[in-house]
């Protein structure tokens, strides 16, 4: 119990007493991790702790912290000023002086190499949620009716995508959102910006742009959140973040990673001058083509016509040909053949003769011969 | 379907099939002498709409040599 004296109405605290009583009050907030650049470590064998000051690299704001020597040199951290570290441990007030202090537990280096390990176990978890399989990749639109660019404020990465679209494709349609893209609450603003820039309704494929920059001002583009708003993202997404070696994860969720802002747009729109050479090209196709066909369809009908003027004849020359050889075989059966050999035909009223017994004597009859014909009268009939 | 109504490749079908008739030469006099006064008019008709589509074609490549792709 702080003790206070009464003045009246007053109360008032010594100051060992007011500190006393925060140092009490504070000794009731839980314990948590804070992060920080490690500043002015100051270690002494002679000291029961060592001091030294948690810098956050975004804001510059300080922390005083303190932790057990014993216990800091047990995990043999070799710490250096300007090292990252997250520490365990709870607000002090040092009651001599009235400052207010980090008391630490434990502490954990979080350099480049934790950093790097968050990110891979960020990126497992993310993989296995299926969030970078191929089978996600959209293809880009090849007309897009507006092009969205995301890019940090007045960033050269953005002037090279724009000038990039706008040399392949003139009259292309870019909608520009600029946001803060490194530091403090960068992720949040990027996942904000995307969202506005997928949520204009002409903008059918979205540029993500940002120049290269230290692993640290890249770290926003490894965000999870930021990372699931490149999968999640409603329209084609390409990440043109950073360089090649780079690898934030966010190009891992994108449809199409651009190694450079002007491959980005080279990505997204098509090359005007290409497209005119390309329809110029298939229409002297189109007529070369088209010219080929009728010029088929017109010898096919031309050797038809031949062959339907042809075939008429053809087939009268052999009908003819028939008549000819039946005519020839007619006239070879005629008996007009047989009295050429010296037969005669005798006929009695128009009737041919064959059996003496049937004409009587003295009658008239006809008798045909291979040239003319003789009117005789039977004077003797033989049987 | 009219005859008008016909397109190019079935009236020369059967514009074939009628030479085809005819070169084989089992059909009698009269029917022969049908069948080529039916081939000379598919014959006559396929000509012309290949004349007509000929025409068409110079007509399409004159006005596309005046509009080049810049005009798009």
């Amino acid at each position: 119990m702080v003790e206070a004296t009464l003045y009246g109405d007053r109360k008032v605290f010594t100051v060992s007493a007011f500190n006393r009583g925060i140092a009490v009050w504070l000794s009731r907030l839980p314990e948590l991790w804070v992060e920080g650049e490690v500043t002015e470590l100051r270690r002494n064998e002679a000291w029961a702790n060592v001091f030294f000051t948690l810098k956050d690299p975004g804001t510059g704001a300080c922390l005083s912290a303190t932790m057990p020597r014993r216990r800091f040199d047990a995990l043999g951290l070799e710490l250096a000023d300007g090292e990252m570290v997250q520490v365990q441990g709870r607000a002090e007030v040092y009651e001599a002086k009235g400052e207010l202090s980090f008391r630490g537990a434990t502490i954990e280096r979080f350099g480049l190499g934790e950093h790097l390990a968050a990110l891979e176990r960020l990126k497992r978890t993310l993989a296995a949620e299926g969030l970078f399989a191929p089978e996600r990749k959209r293809p880009l639109p090849r007309f897009p009716r507006a092009v969205g660019v995301l890019s940090g404020v007045d960033a050269a990465a953005r002037g090279d995508v724009l000038t990039g679209i706008r040399a392949r494709f003139p009259p292309a349609w870019i909608v520009v959102a600029e946001t803060r893209v490194q530091g403090r609450g960068a992720a949040q603003r990027i996942v904000g910006a995307l969202g506005a820039l997928a949520a204009h309704p002409a903008v059918d494929v979205v540029v993500v742009a940002r120049g290269g920059g230290s692993f640290d001002d890249l770290l926003p583009f490894s965000d999870e959140r930021v990372v699931r708003a490149f999968a999640s993202c409603p329209v084609p997404i390409v990440s043109a973040v950073g360089h090649e070696q780079d690898r934030p994860l966010c190009d891992l969720a994108a449809d199409v990673r651009a190694s450079t802002p002007t491959e980005a747009a080279r990505l997204v729109v098509p090359d005007l001058d290409e497209l005119r050479a390309g329809l110029e090209r298939a229409r002297l196709g189109l007529e070369r083509t088209v010219r080929r066909l009728l010029e088929r369809d017109r010898e096919r009908l031309d050797r038809v016509g031949l062959r339907l003027r042809t075939a008429p004849r053809l087939l009268l020359e052999r009908r003819r040909s028939t008549l000819d050889r039946a005519g020839a075989r007619l006239q070879a059966l005629s008996p007009r053949a047989t009295l050429a050999r010296g037969y005669a035909i005798v006929r009695q009223d128009g009737e041919a003769l064959r059996d003496a017994a049937a004409v009587a004597r003295g009658t008239l009859v006809d008798v045909e011969l291979q040239s003319g014909g003789l009117a005789a009268r039977v004077e003797e009939v033989r049987q | 379907m009219t005859e008008e109504q016909r397109s190019f490749e079935d009236l020369q079908r059967e514009l074939e099939e009628i030479v085809g008739k005819l070169e084989r030469g089992d059909v009698g006099i009269d029917e022969a002498i049908r069948l080529w006064q039916r081939g000379e008019e598919l014959y006559r008709r396929c000509a012309v709409t290949l004349e007509e589509a000929e025409g068409r074609i110079e007509q399409l490549a004159s006005d596309a040599r005046d509009t080049g792709a810049e005009d798009l």
